[in-house]
């Protein structure tokens, strides 16, 4: 039986991932953890918030409009996924988890001034070699007509949960971890730009604001969002996109701050592949696909 | 209605100058103004109302959003003569040009000036965005203590000023890397760019010395030719310098064979036929016809420089002409292998028929007939005036042709411009 917990406000981030990461460590020493994914829808309905929602914009490099991008819808239910992760029947801890592959389709123009009514559940688990894929399933509606949907695919490392489907769903995300692309646009992403995507998405994680938080987690310095990037990439292209849409997103490679990475896309009739890439070196940090 | 004909009665520039250099002083309200008043001077101008003077600054303060009316204004011109600001990077000067000889032939104006000024010397500072918000919300604010809220937000990081762009916004490369890119995909020798270099160098001295520019150009501030000019540069010297742009085996572009920072003003004078017959104006060239075009550089994995390839077959196309069809090229040296390139692929098969959707290549061009008489490489390319600098040596080379095979010699000119835009024009002698 689906349980339904409707919230009144967004949860705030910060609270959520100290709570976790303590239960973390709690369960670490005790062994003892929850043994399968609960059956929760978290909803919210918000009106959006047109000084986050252009400043979102600008950051990202979309052009400050009455209609938002797909990513920003995510970035308002990203909240929710973080209500259900941080749960204390969740169980898996949000520390350590990787966000491997994103899945969003845009079914109609959303304007900033529309009330939406998020929603966050969870997929049924998914095999991986090394552990378990977690999808975060997404859902936007206006009134009673669906316009957004998402999947966010995270990775738990050695971990199994019962009743686990096969990797490759119909639904999922089949992208390559590298695409043959040309890529020769520049971007410099500056060392702040953790802290300025935070401020605009609420995505605190120290990993992404500080030097430091990038050396807890094992990485010389701060890594960016990755949903920074995917926004980034759907900016490049956004103009060229039809009214509706649908993204596929897979992360490769961590991006340090600073730095400069390679950006290239290619449209094979209505279908486009991107690629961000390292700044000197060969390897891709994300593969994107965009198709009707 | 009748039928109007444009043609270039003549230019006037100040020389260009090694940026920070003889006009670090001057802005470029000063350059444009110096290079009316030297027109103005030419032609009898003083006190004249010109039909429009249309002009523009590629780098550009926001205190001068009518740069051109601020010059026509400190200018001999009769203060009732209107401006109007235009901008297109580097093809300013000849969009400027274009826009003149169209109000020309719709018979809107007898006459207009177009040109333009650049100064990487005095070039704007930008606030950063952090500190420009702050202060904005400061000065909307209301109250003392909402004023000192807005102020509080300044961050010590929002004290770092905001130098102008110097890549493209969308790609984040220079125009170098951006060419570097084009040179290395095109296979643009070394020895290649290096001996058009010399060529624009020792043409340009020749021009110099045999007095042509005498009734183009007007000194300023103590400088009373183009300083970019080497005459006695050598192959050996060209090939001594190191690269600035590519890498690897694509690592060709020099400070020779590519254009530096420089700073300068020039100006172009049309008017209509008729009107030059009344005024006993002279008349170098009539303005044919003209192209601009724009290139999918961003993602589409076209060459940011080489949108005047698409302009002119277009423009060839309209005109009845083929590419052989010229006595005079004049192509913007923004580098050597932006020219360079430009003419391989104008001759190249596969990009005419499949990026072009051309029949088939439009062919090689005769060397000889380009950019006779120098161009960016010698003369320093400060942005918006080259365009102006062209058009009016062009009109004269033309006019000095005079007829070719029993027909008016004709001319083209190319300019490739930021944004991957490019301009081109057809000018025929009088």
């Amino acid at each position: 039986m689906t349980e339904h917990v409707v919230l009144h406000e967004a949860p705030k981030l910060a609270p959520m991932l100290v709570s976790s990461m303590a239960r973390g460590l709690v369960r670490r020493v005790s062994g003892r953890r929850p043994a399968s994914l609960p059956d929760r829808v978290v909803q919210l309905t918000c009106s959006q918030d047109p000084d986050r929602g252009a400043a979102y914009q600008r950051l990202c490099g979309f052009a400050v409009s009455e209609l938002v991008p797909a990513t920003w819808i995510h970035v308002q239910a990203f909240p929710l996924q973080m209500e259900l992760m941080s749960a204390p029947d969740s169980p898996f801890a949000l520390a350590g988890i990787v966000h491997v592959t994103n899945s969003m389709r845009l079914l109609r123009p959303v304007s900033i001034g529309e009330r939406l009514r998020l929603s966050s559940s969870y997929g049924p688990p998914r095999e991986h070699r090394r552990g378990v894929l977690i999808d975060l399933v997404g859902e936007a509606h206006v009134d009673e007509e669906l316009v957004w949907r998402g999947v966010s695919a995270y990775l738990v490392r050695g971990e199994k949960l019962p009743g686990m489907l096969p990797e490759s769903q119909p639904d999922g995300v089949h992208l390559p971890s590298d695409v043959e692309l040309e890529a020769d646009t520049v971007w410099r992403l500056p060392a702040n730009l953790g802290r300025q995507y935070a401020r605009v998405s609420g995505d605190m994680n120290p990993i992404h604001t500080s030097a430091l938080g990038g050396r807890a987690f094992g990485f010389p310095r701060a890594i960016i969002q990755g949903m920074w990037t995917h926004a980034r990439v759907l900016a490049a292209l956004e103009p060229r996109l039809p009214d509706a849409y649908r993204m596929d997103v897979r992360f490769t490679k961590p991006i340090l701050l600073p730095s400069s990475v390679r950006f290239g896309a290619r449209q094979e009739g209505d279908h486009w592949t991107g690629v961000v890439r390292e700044g000197t070196g060969p390897k891709s940090h994300l593969v994107a696909q965009i198709t009707p | 209605m009748t039928d109007h004909t444009a043609v270039v009665v003549g230019g006037n520039r100040i020389p260009f100058a090694r940026s920070h250099g003889a006009y670090s002083r001057a802005s470029n309200v000063d350059m444009l103004t110096a290079a009316l008043d030297g027109l103005a001077a030419r032609f009898g101008l003083a006190g004249h109302r010109v039909g429009e003077v249309v002009g523009g600054a590629v780098l550009k303060h926001s205190r001068d959003f009518n740069l051109t009316r601020e010059a026509v204004l400190g200018s001999s011109l009769d203060p009732h003569t209107p401006a109007c600001d235009l901008q297109q990077a580097c093809a300013t000067g000849l969009e400027a040009a274009i826009y003149v000889s169209n109000k020309i032939r719709l018979g809107q104006v007898a006459d207009g000036i177009a040109g333009g000024a650049d100064s990487v010397s005095d070039t704007p500072m930008a606030v950063s965005d952090g500190l420009r918000h702050a202060l904005l919300a400061a000065s909307a604010a209301k109250t003392l203590p909402a004023r000192l809220a807005a102020l509080a937000a300044i961050r010590p990081g929002d004290l770092v000023p905001d130098p102008p762009g110097i890549t493209e916004p969308r790609t984040g490369l220079s125009m170098g890397e951006h060419q570097a890119l084009t040179t290395t995909r095109w296979g643009v020798t070394r020895a290649d760019q290096d001996e058009l270099a010399l060529a624009s160098h020792q043409n340009l001295a020749r021009a110099w010395s045999e007095g042509f520019f005498d009734d183009l150009v007007t000194p300023y501030l103590g400088v009373t030719k183009d300083q970019g000019v080497r005459a006695d540069t050598t192959l050996e010297k060209l090939a001594a310098l190191r690269p600035v742009f590519g890498r690897g085996e694509g690592a060709t572009m020099t400070a020779g064979n590519s254009t530096g920072f420089f700073d300068g003003a020039a100006v172009t004078y049309l008017a209509d036929a008729d009107y030059t017959a009344e005024r006993h104006l002279p008349a170098l060239a009539r303005v044919v016809d003209a192209e601009v075009a724009a290139v999918d550089y961003t993602i589409g994995g076209e060459d940011l420089l080489l949108a005047p390839t698409y302009a002119i077959p277009r423009l060839l196309e309209r005109n009845g002409l083929t590419w052989q069809d010229f006595d005079l090229y004049e192509i913007h040296e923004a580098f050597a292998a932006t020219v360079l390139a430009t003419l391989d692929a104008l001759a190249d098969e596969t990009y005419c028929r499949e990026r072009l959707g051309l029949g088939g290549a439009l062919g090689e061009i005769d060397r000889t007939k380009l950019n006779v008489n120098g161009s960016s490489l010698a003369a320093g390319h400060p942005f918006a005036a080259t365009g102006g600098r062209i058009v009016a040596t062009l009109a004269k080379l033309l006019h000095q042709r005079g007829t070719v095979d029993g027909r008016p010699a004709r001319g083209i000119v190319s300019i490739c411009a930021a944004g991957g835009q490019g301009a081109v024009a057809i000018l025929e002698a009088c």
